[in-house]
């Protein structure tokens, strides 16, 4: 047998390589943030010649606050993606937050103890969530899906269905304060994403996320803790809702009604997925999603100022989910072959 | 010595799958253990990975006494394994995919991530690979580069021992020189090799020792300076067929399926026989042959693209398995676990799947209690042995289901029946039982084709062997003619092999 020579097997798998690299167009469709961000200023541009109204400072403020509980919650949804689950609950988790938040500031309740008690109400619901997940290893989808409907009982019942109403205004600044002309949600919004990109990015266990949504398998044989890692990002989630929810109150302003919430989920899930991330696991960023909940919120703000039946905003996010999902499985398909 | 097994004994289900095996590996050593299919080197090699556990005997390294009881035992050993299908994070850098899970951390416990590309880009460098590598995302790659990867990540976490598992099963010439090279300059460093494979050429420019296996004993373990290929042919087939019921002959000139030409782009090229009313044709070729590729084109699940089938003398097509059924055709597939049988459901729902048309009125209407009364029956007769037709079947044996599965195929009294590996993870008397049924099969009149990549299983069910070899029928051997040396080298190919055991293979 001919012994070949083994300098030059390897220029051949360089070649390889480089032909790979041809395969241009996918990878730019993949460049999520960046082509979000070229929607956005096209968009942007487009409907503020032809409805001078949607370039004024006021409305760009008025999408900023419409979206900034979807970027918040977003946050926690990416890394939950990420790992390739899902959490469909967050619109009646967001309802139980507020409810009891409102209730608590009617009673005289401060900023700080409102914090506390959203973001333990949220978390809570959260761990529940991940322990249900992790420890019964079901689909993260049927656990959150009983969720959301289990918990908009929940929240009825605490009101006995009525709305709460007369609230006093402790929380306006989180609903409608602003920090350097910038609504003082998006702080916390962007607040939470530098904390969840440095932790995605660069953590250890951060990686493990990624890990896990790409091979759960290899990932536990590899050592990364799957049963922590689920609950972790199911709880952070919950969290996140915990704080959105002070958004909410404070921006709803006197009164809060027992319907919140009801279809937050579809944002916020849709702010995700347009935003880049797999809907299969394994892919994703925090910066990605902030660009998809500013697109959400876009269109649902353009839908307005055009003055078009806003029902069809639900199907454009709809539509979009579709799509990026299609694109995604496209992408990995074309891979296995 | 690295690496030593002594007196290791292992049960499977009643089969005595090692006995009394010794096996070692030297410091720096290139290690080839072959051997056919259910010799026992996987399992051999699973006890050094961490997969399983041996019944008896004795595992060192470095001369002291261990327990592997998981992959990451393994490893803290030095012991790592490259699968033919590499364990990868698609979506993940290689670097990440290197360090995962033993990501290097700096004084705050962030990722060195400049670190660690540094040191993959230094691995890489040193096995004569390209840096840029490192770079690239793990999907992207081909699973030749993926299964490079794999040999940094061993050595990222300073692994001492790498066993490949088949690994050029799946790799071109040209890839399988490039992880050659590799091999050798980690032999250089002083890292061990376990190579195991089929392919008695490619064990020869590599090994240093070669050790062979054979019905779960080792029977020689020899410098390969020491070996010709034609010997190593010789201790791998050299063994006495089974014993029990046997089987004459088969002469019946009714020739029932009749295949001409059948092509498929890389995967089998120009393949002709005839099977005979009641005859049993055995396909044998080593995994990767295209035996099995053969099979699936006759049933239409990966259709051929070129060449004719013909049931009874007229011509078919067969586009998708509903053709197949349509003509008679019935397949036993090669993995009772994903393609052929519902676990959770129960012996009677098993066998009734794909047969509701024969089991209900006017096709519509299903017969719960004929159902029941068709699954008894075939019970019966094939000895399945469970408590009752509404046992589920994930709750028998492996060769119960195989009966199961074979039961299905039965319902419909097909013409021509395919059997892919039939007797795959089932125990010794399941086997001879399911010998038996196939010939009672075939004396019943039906014309059966088996495949099976097991020779003495091959050259006992088959009234005509044909021998599949990269893709093409290389030769045939009428019952009685056929010597398993011979046969072996013809399916294995080489000159040595073919020339060496002075058979004439070609028939």
């Amino acid at each position: 047998m001919a012994t070949p020579n083994r300098t030059h097997a390897l220029p051949a798998t360089v070649g390889d390589l480089l032909r790979l690299r041809t395969i241009g167009w996918r990878e730019a469709l993949e460049a999520r943030e960046a082509s979000i961000l070229a929607v956005l200023v096209v968009m942007g541009i487009a409907l503020g010649i032809a409805y001078p109204q949607f370039g004024t400072l006021d409305n760009v403020d008025n999408i900023l606050l419409a979206v900034a509980q979807v970027a918040i919650v977003g946050v926690g949804m990416t890394m939950v993606i990420i790992t390739g689950g899902i959490d469909v609950s967050v619109g009646s988790a967001l309802s139980v937050c507020a409810v009891v938040v409102a209730m608590r500031i009617q009673d005289g309740a401060g900023i700080p103890e409102a914090l506390v008690v959203g973001i333990a109400v949220g978390a809570g619901i959260g761990l529940v969530n991940g322990l249900l997940i992790g420890l019964g290893r079901v689909h993260s989808i049927i656990i959150t899906f009983g969720m959301l409907n289990l918990l908009r009982v929940v929240s009825f019942k605490l009101t006995g269905g009525k709305w709460l109403t007369g609230l006093p205004d402790t929380l306006n600044y989180f609903g409608s304060g602003t920090l350097l002309k910038l609504p003082f949600a998006w702080w916390i919004a962007m607040a939470m994403a530098a904390v969840a990109t440095y932790y995605l990015r660069r953590r250890p266990t951060g990686r493990h996320l990624y890990a896990l949504g790409g091979n759960a398998e290899t990932a536990r044989l590899a050592g990364v803790a799957v049963l922590k890692r689920t609950i972790f990002v199911y709880t952070i989630t919950g969290a996140l809702v915990g704080v959105a929810s002070l958004v909410f109150v404070g921006q709803a302003g006197q009164v809060v009604q027992t319907n919140v919430g009801y279809g937050f989920e579809l944002d916020v899930i849709a702010a995700v997925v347009i935003g880049g991330t797999s809907i299969l696991g394994g892919k994703g960023t925090v910066i990605g999603t902030l660009l998809g909940a500013l697109l959400v919120g876009t269109i649902r703000n353009a839908f307005v100022i055009v003055d078009i039946n806003p029902l069809w905003a639900d199907f454009i996010l709809g539509a979009l989910i579709l799509l990026t999902t299609a694109l995604d499985l496209l992408r990995r398909r074309g891979r296995e072959t | 010595m690295l690496l030593s097994l002594r007196g290791i004994d292992k049960h499977f289900f009643g089969v005595h799958a090692l006995r009394g095996v010794d096996f070692d590996v030297r410091e720096g050593e290139v290690h080839a253990l072959v051997g056919e299919n259910g010799a026992g080197k996987s399992t051999l090699i699973k006890f050094v990975a961490g997969a399983e556990q041996p019944d008896v005997g004795e595992i060192t390294v470095g001369g002291e006494p261990v327990t592997i009881h998981t992959t990451q035992d393994a490893f803290r050993l030095g012991i790592a394994t490259v699968y033919q299908e590499p364990q990868i994070f698609p979506d993940l850098s290689v670097v990440e995919n290197v360090f995962l899970g033993r990501e290097l951390r700096d004084r705050f416990g962030n990722v060195e991530r400049g670190e660690q590309r540094r040191r993959v880009r230094e691995l890489l460098a040193s096995l004569h690979l390209d840096p840029r590598l490192a770079d690239r995302r793990m999907g992207a790659l081909s699973l030749a580069e993926q299964q490079l990867v794999l040999i940094c990540k061993a050595l990222a976490q300073e692994a001492r021992l790498i066993i490949y598992d088949e690994p050029s099963a799946i790799l071109t010439q040209r890839e399988t020189d490039t992880l050659f090279g590799v091999i050798r300059r980690l032999q250089e460093r002083g890292v061990a090799t376990i190579y195991i494979s089929h392919r008695l050429d490619e064990i020869f420019e590599i090994a240093d020792r070669v050790t062979i296996m054979k019905d779960g004993q080792v029977v020689a373990t020899k410098p390969r300076s020491e070996l010709t290929v034609a010997q190593v042919v010789e201790l791998m087939a050299g063994r006495k067929l089974h014993t029990g019921i046997e089987r004459e002959a088969h002469e019946d000139e009714e020739v029932v399926l009749s295949v001409g030409g059948l092509s498929r782009q890389g995967d089998f090229d120009d393949v002709s026989f005839d099977v005979h009313r009641g005859e049993i044709v055995g396909f044998f070729g080593l995994i990767g042959s295209g035996a099995t590729d053969i099979a699936l084109a006759l049933f239409g699940i990966e259709p051929a693209d070129a060449g004719t089938i013909e049931l009874d003398g007229r011509r078919v097509s067969i586009g998708k398995p509903g053709d197949a059924v349509e003509h008679g055709l019935a397949l036993l597939p090669k993995d009772r676990k994903t393609q052929g049988l519902f676990l959770p459901l129960s012996i009677a729902d098993n066998v009734a799947a794909g047969n509701y048309p024969l089991l209900s009125r006017l096709r519509t209407f299903i017969l719960r209690t004929q159902e029941r009364s068709v699954a008894r029956r075939l019970m019966q007769s094939l000895a399945v042995k469970a408590p009752s037709a509404t046992t589920k079947v994930g709750n028998l044996s492996g060769g119960n289901q195989q009966k199961v599965l074979l039961a299905r195929q039965l319902v419909g009294r097909p013409k021509v029946v395919i059997l892919d590996e039939p007797t795959r993870g089932v125990d010794v008397q399941a086997k001879e039982e399911i010998h038996r049924l196939i010939f009672e099969l075939a004396d019943g009149g039906a014309a059966v084709v088996v495949i099976s990549s097991e020779l003495p299983e091959a050259m006992r069910l088959a009234d005509r062997l044909i021998v599949v070899r990269s893709g093409r029928i290389h030769s045939e051997y009428r019952r009685g003619e056929a010597e398993s040396a011979a046969v072996l080298a013809a399916a294995i190919g080489g000159d040595g092999a073919a020339s060496g055991v002075g058979g004439d293979g070609d028939a």
